[in-house]
């Protein structure tokens, strides 16, 4: 047992953090300056500030040099992610190309698309959409009827992805369609991953309005849409076992960010605790208030040991195969527990942005929205339960 | 960074289990069931953990201990707990912990050795029933070095040699067979184990030196860290016999783990279970090392850990089925250990408290901290959250 971080390490914090200081404008740090911003001016700003962040170096850092990356250990990205969370820096603006298309890519990707997809992914000049979910196909992904069809040296796409982050933002989407029917009653079979041109008369995104009243997702319409035959990960067929290596590499995530994210939200709702008055009081000296406050820490905090468990299992390079789900299943539900406290905290006030004069909570109720997504998109709880229970503890389908 | 037991911890956790496994187990625990008014302390077992060093853990080299830390501790009390075992090993830990950080050099020679070898075992009374884990809570009063008042719920009164006591100004050491003791045991629910109230009416007490409102503190969470990760052995005893069950026990044509209500309330199980082992494992060594939280930790240990292993003993006899609620089972065990010890030194509300009291009334005052008070926002893009979780 031993909760240092080597000095090297260390040295990579320091760095980092340094340049953070520097680099990263203090407003930025703030919610009111997002606030004031439209959805895509803030989009811009994130994107600026995140090239600029990569032409520093502080991006890939798990990837190989060759590719632009920094080629740093499981250890120096868990830093990583805890000191941008700590530092309230932008989230990214390509993150399903960053942490899902990019590392397949390399793994199994031809010269080609390693050549075309990766630097520019990083490097944000490319925004990567993933066209997983169909209006049909959401947990049940083998249920999707998006076909792409062979003619000439192209495939023709047709049909719909729907709940797509960045729908409206995105240059180019990997997506799951059919490129022959299931033989034989083998759902999975038939299925490929295409990387396909948004900017193109055959695709439209649509915004769709989330419950918080944001766009950050929409639907891809695909109307006799084409890539070349050459734009296809993994060969063609093998979409199934291209998306679950895909989806692999979510597994060595520590949610080290995710415990840095939601204690910050804990102890801003403690605040808004000290702030709001129940029964004369303040809400934080409520009995029942306080019991749910800290069993919300108490999850915290125990996410927070899981992420050192985590980060034991990938630096001693091993594989944590399904036990992943139970890492999203836990920073998942923790993050909802804060939320759940933070209603009860603010009580009636919740309906409105400042429940007490001059304290505004917009950006906590906006989390404790989010939080309700996010035990259903990545695998819903319902999926990542039975999944740990087959998978993990070994019972029978 | 290694957030997990060293090589030794590792074979130390491995000897522990492997005795149980050949020389103690259910078929042993159900003799004390059958015999409640027996000792409730099976010689061989007493004897081997003296002889194996496992009474020893916390006393220093100097004085024929192994000199190991808390965690080293919990690794055994994890064990014990998994394999519900009997007797006053806690007890007597404490004991041996209250002797190496409040004793004076002389009661540390004086007593520690036997302790240690398992010739005099411990009995420790810290906290009335019913009080939070804080030195308020001490069950006795002292006079003169003559101690009194009503100490509930001791384990194992009747076969300890010395009687470990919080007083209002320190911790004391009680002979239990000496003058002003009178001991009336009680049959606890958890036949596998002996309890009873003493009742000190002007007991001489020796005092241990170096009390302290603090050193009886850092002993409080101690004991709260051995009970918690006593309990994640526990629970995670249950958590996998009632999987292993379930797998094999058919119905309606299917193993009934194979039904997703089955199989959700497991998983569900299985992160808390994972949670409070990590939370116990982490209070141990939070102690080892003095960490600055190493009192949060003990209090976040001990409250998921008894509310794991709340849940987990009771969908032990759930998922049983009718013979989860049976005499011959062993799930009544498991429910009835976890029973015993979900409250000691403190319930899981108890502690929460304190964490509200640490965390919530030591927070700094609202203007110190950033972004709370700025702007109504309705857009969350900045907080990092909003598309970082899914990228992280």
């Amino acid at each position: 047992m031993d909760l240092r971080f080597s000095e090297q390490d260390e040295d990579f914090r320091k760095e980092l953090r340094s340049w953070l200081d520097t680099n990263l404008p203090a407003e930025m740090r703030e919610a009111q300056f997002w606030s004031s911003k439209s959805s895509d001016e803030s989009f811009q700003v994130r994107r600026e500030w995140e090239q600029k962040k990569a032409a520093a170096g502080f991006a890939g850092i798990q990837w190989p040099t060759e590719y632009g990356g920094r080629g740093g250990s499981p250890t120096m990205k868990a830093i990583y992610d805890e000191e941008m969370a700590k530092a309230s820096a932008p989230s990214t603006v390509n993150p399903l190309g960053l942490a899902f298309l990019a590392p397949t890519v390399i793994a199994i990707g031809t010269d080609e698309q390693k050549r075309d997809i990766i630097k520019p992914l990083l490097h944000c000049e490319t925004i990567w959409c993933q066209g997983f979910s169909e209006p049909g196909a959401g947990s049940d992904l083998a249920a999707l009827s998006m076909r792409a069809e062979p003619q000439g040296e192209e495939y023709v796409l047709n049909g719909q992805k729907i709940w797509t982050t960045n729908a409206m933002h995105g240059d180019k989407i990997f997506t799951m369609a059919r490129t022959s029917s299931p033989e034989g009653g083998k759902r999975h079979a038939g299925i490929s991953m295409l990387l396909v041109d948004m900017h193109q008369p055959g695709v439209e995104a649509r915004p769709l309005k989330q419950m918080t009243g944001e766009s950050e997702f929409g639907e891809v319409f695909f109307t006799d849409a084409t890539c070349l035959q050459t734009d296809i990960l993994g060969g063609e067929g093998n979409g199934w076992a291209t998306a679950m290596l895909l989806l692999s590499f979510e597994r060595g995530s520590s949610a080290i960010a995710q415990y840095t994210e939601f204690r910050k939200m804990w102890d801003e709702v403690v605040s808004v605790a000290s702030q709001v008055d129940r029964d004369g009081k303040p809400a934080s000296q409520d009995p029942v208030l306080r019991q749910e406050l800290a069993a919300a820490l108490v999850d915290l905090e125990c996410l927070k040991y899981h992420s050192w468990h985590v980060l034991t299992q990938t630096s001693n390079g091993k594989d944590l195969g399904f036990e992943a789900s139970m890492t999203k299943m836990m920073w998942s539900e923790t993050f909802r527990r804060v939320s759940d406290a933070y209603e009860k905290v603010v009580g009636s006030g919740f309906q409105v942005t400042d429940p007490r004069p001059g304290l505004s909570v917009g950006k906590l109720t906006n989390m404790a929205m989010w939080s309700r997504s996010c035990t259903i998109w990545g695998g819903s709880q319902q999926v990542q339960r039975t999944v740990v229970a087959e998978r993990v503890l070994g019972l029978p389908r | 960074m290694q957030f997990q037991l060293t090589d030794e911890q590792r074979a130390l956790q491995d000897a522990v289990r492997s005795y149980l496994r050949d020389k103690f187990g259910p078929t042993q625990v159900r003799e004390l069931y059958e015999n409640p008014d027996s000792e409730g302390l099976p010689a061989p077992l007493w004897k081997a953990l003296g002889e194996q060093g496992w009474l020893a853990v916390l006393v220093p080299e100097e004085h024929d201990g192994i000199g190991l830390g808390l965690l080293d501790a919990s690794v055994l009390a994890r064990a014990f707990g998994a394999g519900a075992v009997p007797g006053p090993w806690l007890g007597t830990v404490l004991v041996t912990e209250a002797l190496r950080v409040a004793g004076s050099k002389e009661q540390q020679a004086a007593r520690l050795p036997a302790l240690a070898a398992g010739e005099v075992k411990g009995a420790a009374a810290l906290l009335k029933q019913g009080s939070s884990p804080s030195p308020a809570g001490a069950p006795a009063t002292s006079s003169g070095g003559a101690l009194s008042g009503r100490l509930d719920l001791v384990d194992y009164p009747e076969v300890a040699d010395v009687l470990l006591v919080a007083a209002q100004d320190g911790l004391y050491l009680v002979d239990p067979r000496g003058a002003g003791v009178s001991i009336t045991a009680q049959q606890s629910l958890d036949r596998g184990a002996r309890v009873g109230t003493v009742t000190l009416d002007g007991a001489p007490g020796e005092k241990l030196e170096g009390s302290s409102p603090q050193v009886l503190q850092q002993l409080l969470d101690a004991a709260a860290v051995l009970v918690a990760n006593d309990l994640v052995g526990l629970a995670r005893k249950a958590l996998t016999d009632t999987v292993e069950y379930d797998k094999t026990r058919v119905q309606f044509g299917k193993p009934v783990g194979s039904f997703q209500a089955v199989k959700h309330e497991l998983a569900d199980l299985h992160v808390a279970v994972t949670f409070a082992e990590h939370a116990a494992t982490y209070a141990a060594f939070a102690a080892d090392v003095d960490a600055p939280d190493r009192q949060l930790a003990a209090s976040i240990a001990k409250s998921k850990a008894a509310d794991a292993a709340d849940l987990a003993t009771a969908a032990m006899i759930q998922f049983h089925g009718g013979i989860g609620y049976t005499w011959e089972h062993d799930t009544h065990f498991y429910f009835k250990r976890c029973k015993r010890l979900q409250g000691a030194y403190g319930d899981a509300a108890q502690h929460r408290e304190r964490i509200a009291g640490l965390l919530i009334d030591g927070a700094p005052a609202a203007d110190e901290i950033s972004g709370v008070t700025a702007g109504g926002s309705a857009d969350m893009q900045g907080s990092g959250v909003a598309a970082g979780a899914a990228a992280s």
